[in-house]
C-alpha cells in the first residue's frame, strides 16, 4: 500500500500540464469583461450608455473572430475538433453526473463543451442582429444604408430575445464551473488564470498537435483589418430613409422665429396641415401667417412629412394622442422617452419648454435624434 | 485753423450718423401717425410714457401671455425669451438698432401679437407709443 502512495506523490506521475493557453485565457476574460459591460449598458443603459454599449459589441465581435480563428490552428485544447463531442457523450456525462461518477478531462468536458460551443453560437447572433439593430433604427453602422426601421424593430426583440438567454446560458456556465469545483474538485477558475490542470495517468488526451501563432495571428490581423475597412467604408453610405438636405429657408425663419424649427420628417400629412390650418390659434397664441408664405411652408412640409422617410423619430412620433394631436411632447413615445427627467428640467433657462427638441437633441435640426447626440444643458434655474 | 476744419467736420460727420440713427424708424412711425390722425380727431403726436404704460400693462385676454413683458422682460433692453423657448433679441432700439425698420415685419408682429395679448388689433396710436417708447431707451 505505500508504494502506489509514493509514486502518487512522485513528481513524475502529479504534474501540471498547460491546458489553456495564454490566447485562450486572454479572451476568456477579456469577453467576461466585454458581455458584462454589453449586457449591463444593454439592460440598465440610457442614451448615454449607447457608445458604450456599440464598443463592448464590436469587441465582443473581434473576440469572436479570434476564437473562430484559435479553434482551427491554435493550440491543441483551443482547436474545435477536441471540444466537438457527440450527442452521446454528452448524454453519457449526464448519466455520469446522476450516479456520482466523476470522470476527469483535460479539457473541455463534453457538457461543458456543448455549453461553450453554444455560447460562442448565441453570442454571434447576439452581435449579428445588434448590427441589423443599429442599421434599421438608429441608420448607423454598416448596414444602416439598407436595412429598413420595420426590420431593425422585429430584430430588436430577436437580439433581446438572444440576449435573455445569454444570461440564463451564462448562469448554468457559472453552476457548472461551481459544480466541478467543489464536488468534482476540478479547479476550473484556477485553470482559467494559470492555464495549468493536475495530469494524471489514467486521463485520455488528445493527441497534442502543433500551434500555428503565426498563420493565427496574421489571418486575425488580415481579416480584423478587412473588417474595419468594410465596416467604415458601409458605415459612411447615407442611410436608408434618412433626410440629407438643409431645411427650406423660409420654413426656418418663419416657424423658427418663436420654437425650435421642428424638422419635417417630425410630422405626418395630418399634423402639418392641422398645424399649418390653426395658425390664429397656435398654441394659445396667434401665429398667422400671409397666405404665400402659408402655402409655400405648407408644400415644403407635406412633400417632406414623416410618411417620406424610413427614420426613428418618423416613425415613432406618428401616432398621435387622440387628447393633443398636434402635440409631439404629448405623444406616448415622447412621454416614455423623457420620463426620466423632473419637469423643472424642461423649465430652466437655455431649455425653456418641453418642445425644444435642439435645446438637447444636438442633431435635431437635421432630423436625426441619435441618443450619442443628447447633451442636457446645466443651465440655470429661472 | 486746420484743427478747427477737422472739428467741424468731424461734428458733422457724428451730427448726421446720429441723426440717420435716431431717424430709422422715422418713416414708420410716420405712417402710423397719419393713421392715428385719422383714427382720431385729438391726435397730439405719441408718447414714450404712454408706450412705456402700455408695453408693462396686464391685460386679460390669455392667462400665457398678459402682457408685452410677459416674453419680452419688463425691461426691452434686455433679451427675451418666446414660450417655446427661443432667445428674441431686445426690444430697445439701443440694443437692437434695425428694430422697427421692416414695415412688414413690424405689422406682422403687432398682428400676431397684439391678437394674442390683448385679443384684438392694437390702435395705430399704441403701435407709434410702443415704438417711440423703444427707440427712447
Amino acid at each position: 500500500m505505500t508504494k502506489p502512495t509514493r509514486s502518487l506523490n512522485a513528481a513524475t506521475s502529479i504534474r501540471s500540464v498547460m491546458v489553456w493557453d495564454i490566447g485562450i485565457r486572454l479572451f476568456h476574460w477579456s469577453l467576461v469583461l466585454a458581455v458584462l459591460v454589453a449586457v449591463l449598458t444593454g439592460f440598465f443603459g440610457s442614451p448615454g450608455t449607447t457608445s458604450l454599449h456599440l464598443f463592448a459589441g464590436t469587441s465582443i465581435a473581434v473576440l469572436l473572430l479570434f476564437r473562430i480563428i484559435w479553434g482551427l490552428v491554435g493550440s491543441t485544447y483551443a482547436r474545435f475538433r477536441n471540444f466537438l463531442f457527440r450527442p452521446s457523450q454528452i448524454i453519457a456525462r449526464f448519466r455520469e453526473l446522476k450516479a456520482g461518477q466523476h470522470n476527469r478531462y483535460l479539457g473541455h468536458n463534453p457538457l461543458g463543451a456543448a455549453m461553450v460551443i453554444a455560447l460562442l453560437l448565441v453570442l454571434l447572433i447576439i452581435v449579428s442582429t445588434g448590427v441589423v439593430v443599429l442599421g434599421g433604427t438608429l441608420k448607423q453602422g454598416p448596414l444602416a444604408f439598407m436595412t429598413p426601421y420595420a426590420v431593425g424593430s422585429i430584430v430588436k426583440e430577436v437580439h433581446q430575445i438572444f440576449a435573455f438567454g445569454l444570461i440564463g446560458m451564462i448562469g448554468l456556465h457559472l453552476a457548472g464551473v461551481i459544480y466541478e469545483t467543489l464536488i468534482g474538485r476540478e479547479k476550473l477558475i484556477h485553470a482559467m488564470i494559470s492555464g495549468k490542470k493536475i495530469e494524471e495517468p489514467h486521463i485520455d488526451h488528445p493527441t497534442t498537435v502543433r500551434t500555428h501563432v503565426v498563420i493565427g495571428l496574421t489571418s486575425f490581423i488580415a481579416i480584423s483589418a478587412f473588417g474595419f475597412g468594410l465596416v467604415t467604408t458601409l458605415s459612411a453610405k447615407p442611410g436608408l430613409g434618412v433626410p440629407l438636405t438643409a431645411l427650406d429657408s423660409t420654413y426656418e425663419k418663419e416657424c423658427g422665429a418663436c420654437h425650435y424649427a421642428y424638422h419635417p420628417s417630425m410630422g405626418t400629412v395630418a399634423l402639418w396641415t392641422g398645424i399649418l390650418e390653426g395658425l390664429p390659434n397656435h398654441f394659445g397664441e396667434d401665429a398667422t401667417l400671409p397666405d404665400a408664405t402659408k402655402t409655400q411652408i405648407l408644400h415644403y412640409l407635406l412633400d417632406n412629412s414623416a410618411e417620406h422617410w424610413d427614420t426613428r423619430i418618423s416613425k415613432v412620433l406618428a401616432k398621435p394622442n387622440p387628447d393633443d394631436p398636434l402635440r409631439f411632447t404629448a405623444t406616448r413615445f415622447w412621454t416614455r422617452m423623457h420620463s426620466d427627467l423632473p419637469e423643472a428640467l424642461f423649465k430652466m433657462k437655455p431649455i425653456g419648454f418641453k418642445g425644444n427638441c435642439a435645446a438637447c437633441h444636438q442633431d435635431a435640426k437635421r432630423g436625426l435624434f441619435a441618443p450619442q447626440s443628447i447633451d442636457i444643458p446645466q443651465g440655470d434655474k429661472l | 485753423m486746420i484743427q478747427r476744419i477737422f472739428l467741424t467736420v468731424l461734428l458733422a460727420v457724428l451730427g448726421s450718423a446720429l441723426a440717420i440713427a435716431a431717424g430709422a424708424q422715422k418713416p414708420i412711425l410716420d405712417g402710423y401717425a397719419s393713421q392715428a390722425k385719422a383714427e382720431m380727431s385729438g391726435f397730439s403726436g405719441f408718447s414714450a410714457e404712454r408706450g412705456k404704460v402700455f408695453f408693462l400693462a396686464k391685460h386679460d385676454a390669455s392667462a400665457e401671455t398678459p402682457s408685452c413683458a410677459t416674453c419680452h422682460t419688463a425691461d426691452p433692453t434686455k433679451s427675451g425669451q418666446t414660450r417655446a423657448g427661443k432667445e428674441i433679441s431686445p426690444m430697445a432700439v439701443s440694443k437692437t438698432p434695425d428694430r422697427f425698420t421692416d414695415s412688414e415685419k413690424v405689422e406682422k408682429w403687432f398682428q400676431r401679437n397684439c391678437q394674442s395679448v390683448l385679443g384684438r388689433a392694437c390702435t395705430a396710436q399704441e403701435k407709434g407709443d410702443f415704438i417711440t417708447f423703444m427707440a427712447s431707451i
